[in-house]
């Protein structure tokens, strides 16, 4: 294949994304290293959502339960390289064991059922000795694979990359595949869907619970990284601020997930320096981070409903094609002359 | 037995202001297939701004109404900004609520600050064969059956309020002989959010609530409105008085931190046992 445009963007993001550790602050890595794991929740919450069709508003429910999972297996002084291990595969199988009753449920009653699951895990762990309860979990040892012990934030920081490289190529490669057509049919029709032989189901309870695995292998990272969890560090809100993310980018789509989080992340980070500056009432950055989620929540979802990329995408493409063709030989606009879905 | 006559009542006092908002979440998804998650938030408004009206000295009754009166402008510009734009679907309009949820939160922490709040309701308690009963709990009840009382009588009796049941019935019919059936929707919002105000009014008493409450009010008022697929307020009013006298008895048996465990679990069951019952076929039909 020639290189086009698209692969030339995707190497430019890859190389700004692995530069970007070395170059950043000490107090930036840290946002870093959360916007890159919220990336990872994002692109399998975005898959849910863009090709299953579900909306989700327990994500960091899984998100949690990696983390627990890590801490607890590190803590038993096992190694804590089964404890990232075990963190997806932990969040996949719990998914896919509330998975079979949830998944029945579609639309709005399952997004109310997810949100009731998190807040009744919520519940639970913070009343359970070995939990930890309210307090959590402290003083999770550093992460050591085969001798190498992750040390620093840049250390950190490329793991959290490696996750996420791994979790947009897993994603890619479903959704170009036959399984991901099916998604994306059932998605529109699930009658339809079922009727030319897509197994709805089983199909819906495998992206449910791959979301959820790249949600529990973040919250491992997580764990590692800052050490403690606790029931206060995966709020309702953070499930909130994951569907924000995947409604700004564009649902469906790998790109829209990373921009997604990437945008709403700095967006904070920029209203949090904002309202702590000096004069600035205390209240100021959970007001400014409040006021920013409600205003971009409908903002894009009355006026771009299909995301930020989707909706730049299909513009670019007007643009290209509106353009006499003489001018543009190389353009593979030509190719497409209607502006394709939206793909990765 | 005392014990369990005064978990009962407080029990169905609480069910009460959680039938208050299931049926403005009911009457709103009637008439324009929104699932309103900022239901709660109209409760969270209509609470705290009553106590700060009588903080600055208007009197009780007044204050209230006029806390009521604000969830239901409240109500409006939810509704203008969520179907108020032709050709916003419902899934879509879902989410917008969620975002007006969180902009509530910005503009409620302005005003009144992170902190849970309470204002003071009917004071003293009554006694019935040796169970002391807060007197703000039959205040609740009493409020309660009253306004769906009312709300019958306009649903079935009023010009307004058969137009509103024809929407919910059919809107292209209802299009047909000249109602306006956005306007309808917008009437149904505000309807809604004088609902879930008058629950934030007469709950704020017995339990203080800040600005982040109103994620477990919208929990629970989903819970109860879903047993009648929240299209039925007759069915919404059960299961909230069922839900209400369910988290009491676990509360004051049981252990208190368990008590939405209890609601949230019969919610999903409920919600669980009615998809068991209905094909995909009907539910795309339905759209």
């Amino acid at each position: 294949m020639k290189p086009s445009p698209r692969w030339a963007a995707a190497a430019a993001v890859c190389a700004a994304a692995l530069l970007a550790p070395l170059l950043l602050s000490e107090t930036q890595l840290p946002v870093y290293i959360v916007l890159v794991l919220a990336a990872c929740v994002v692109t399998g919450l975005s898959m849910l959502m863009g090709y299953a069709g579900q909306v989700s508003l327990g994500q960091a429910a899984f998100f949690m339960i990696g983390g627990y999972t890590a801490a607890l297996i590190a803590l038993e002084e096992l190694p804590t390289w089964l404890g990232l291990a075990a963190s997806p595969l932990v969040a996949a199988v719990l998914a896919a064991v509330i998975g079979v009753p949830l998944l029945r449920l579609r639309g709005h009653q399952l997004a109310f059922a997810t949100l009731a699951v998190q807040l009744i895990l919520l519940n639970l762990v913070g009343q359970q000795e070995w939990t930890g309860g309210d307090i959590g979990l402290q003083g999770v040892p550093r992460l050591a694979i085969g001798g190498y012990e992750f040390a620093d934030d840049v250390a950190y920081a490329y793991l959290a990359l490696a996750v996420l490289g791994l979790t947009v190529l897993i994603t890619r490669n479903i959704v170009k595949s036959r399984p991901g057509r099916g998604l994306r049919a059932l998605a529109t029709s699930e009658v339809a869907a079922e009727s030319s032989g897509v197994p709805v189901a089983g199909y819906k309870l495998a992206v449910f619970s791959l979301s959820a695995g790249f949600a529990g292998l973040a919250g491992g990272v997580y764990a590692f990284y800052f050490g403690y969890v606790a029931p206060s560090s995966f709020p309702v809100l953070l499930s909130f601020e994951y569907v924000v993310m995947v409604v700004v980018g564009g649902a469906g789509t790998i790109y829209g997930a990373l921009v997604g989080a990437t945008a709403v992340t700095l967006l904070l980070q920029l209203l949090n320096n904002i309202g702590t500056m000096e004069g600035m009432p205390a209240a100021a950055p959970t007001v400014l981070s409040y006021a920013v989620y409600g205003v971009l929540l409908v903002l894009v979802v009355l006026f771009m409903p299909r995301g930020l990329v989707p909706t730049a995408a299909a513009w670019w493409e007007r643009r290209r094609s509106a353009r006499p063709r003489g001018d543009d030989p190389a353009s593979d606009g030509a190719e497409r002359p209607a502006p394709a879905p939206a793909s990765v | 037995m005392s014990d369990f006559l005064q978990y009962l009542i407080s029990g169905l006092a609480v069910g009460c202001g959680f039938a208050l908002l299931a049926s403005g979440l009911v009457t709103i998804h009637r008439v324009t297939h929104v699932v309103n998650f900022a239901q709660g938030m109209f409760a969270v408004v209509a609470g705290l701004t009553a106590g700060s009206f009588l903080s600055v000295g208007l009197p009780h009754g007044l204050a209230e109404v006029a806390a009521v009166a604000v969830a239901g402008a409240v109500g409006l510009l939810v509704g203008l900004i969520a179907i108020g734009k032709p050709g916003t679907s419902a899934q879509s309009a879902l989410i917008a609520t969620l975002g007006l949820g969180f902009a509530a939160y910005a503009v409620e922490i302005m005003i009144w600050g992170d902190n849970p709040r309470s204002h003071p309701g009917l004071r003293g308690t009554v006694e019935i064969a040796g169970a002391y009963v807060q007197k703000q709990s039959f205040l609740v009840i009493g409020v309660t059956a009253a306004v769906f009382a009312a709300l019958l009588a306009f649903f079935t009796r009023t010009y307004l309020g058969k137009a509103l049941s024809a929407c919910a019935a059919n809107p292209y019919a209802a299009r047909a002989v000249g109602i306006n059936v956005t306007r309808m929707g917008l009437v149904a919002f505000v309807l809604g959010g004088m609902l879930g105000g008058a629950a934030g009014v007469l709950l704020t008493p017995l339990m203080p609530i800040s600005y982040n409450s109103d994620v477990l009010l919208i929990t629970n008022g989903f819970a109860a409105a879903v047993l009648g697929a929240l299209n039925r307020p007759g069915l919404a009013l059960i299961g909230a008085l069922t839900l209400g006298v369910a988290e009491t008895m676990v509360a004051g048996y049981y252990e208190a931190s368990y008590q939405t465990v209890v609601a949230l679990a019969l919610m999903l069951v409920i919600m669980i046992w009615q998809s068991s019952r209905r094909t995909a076929l009907q539910e795309e039909a339905a759209r």
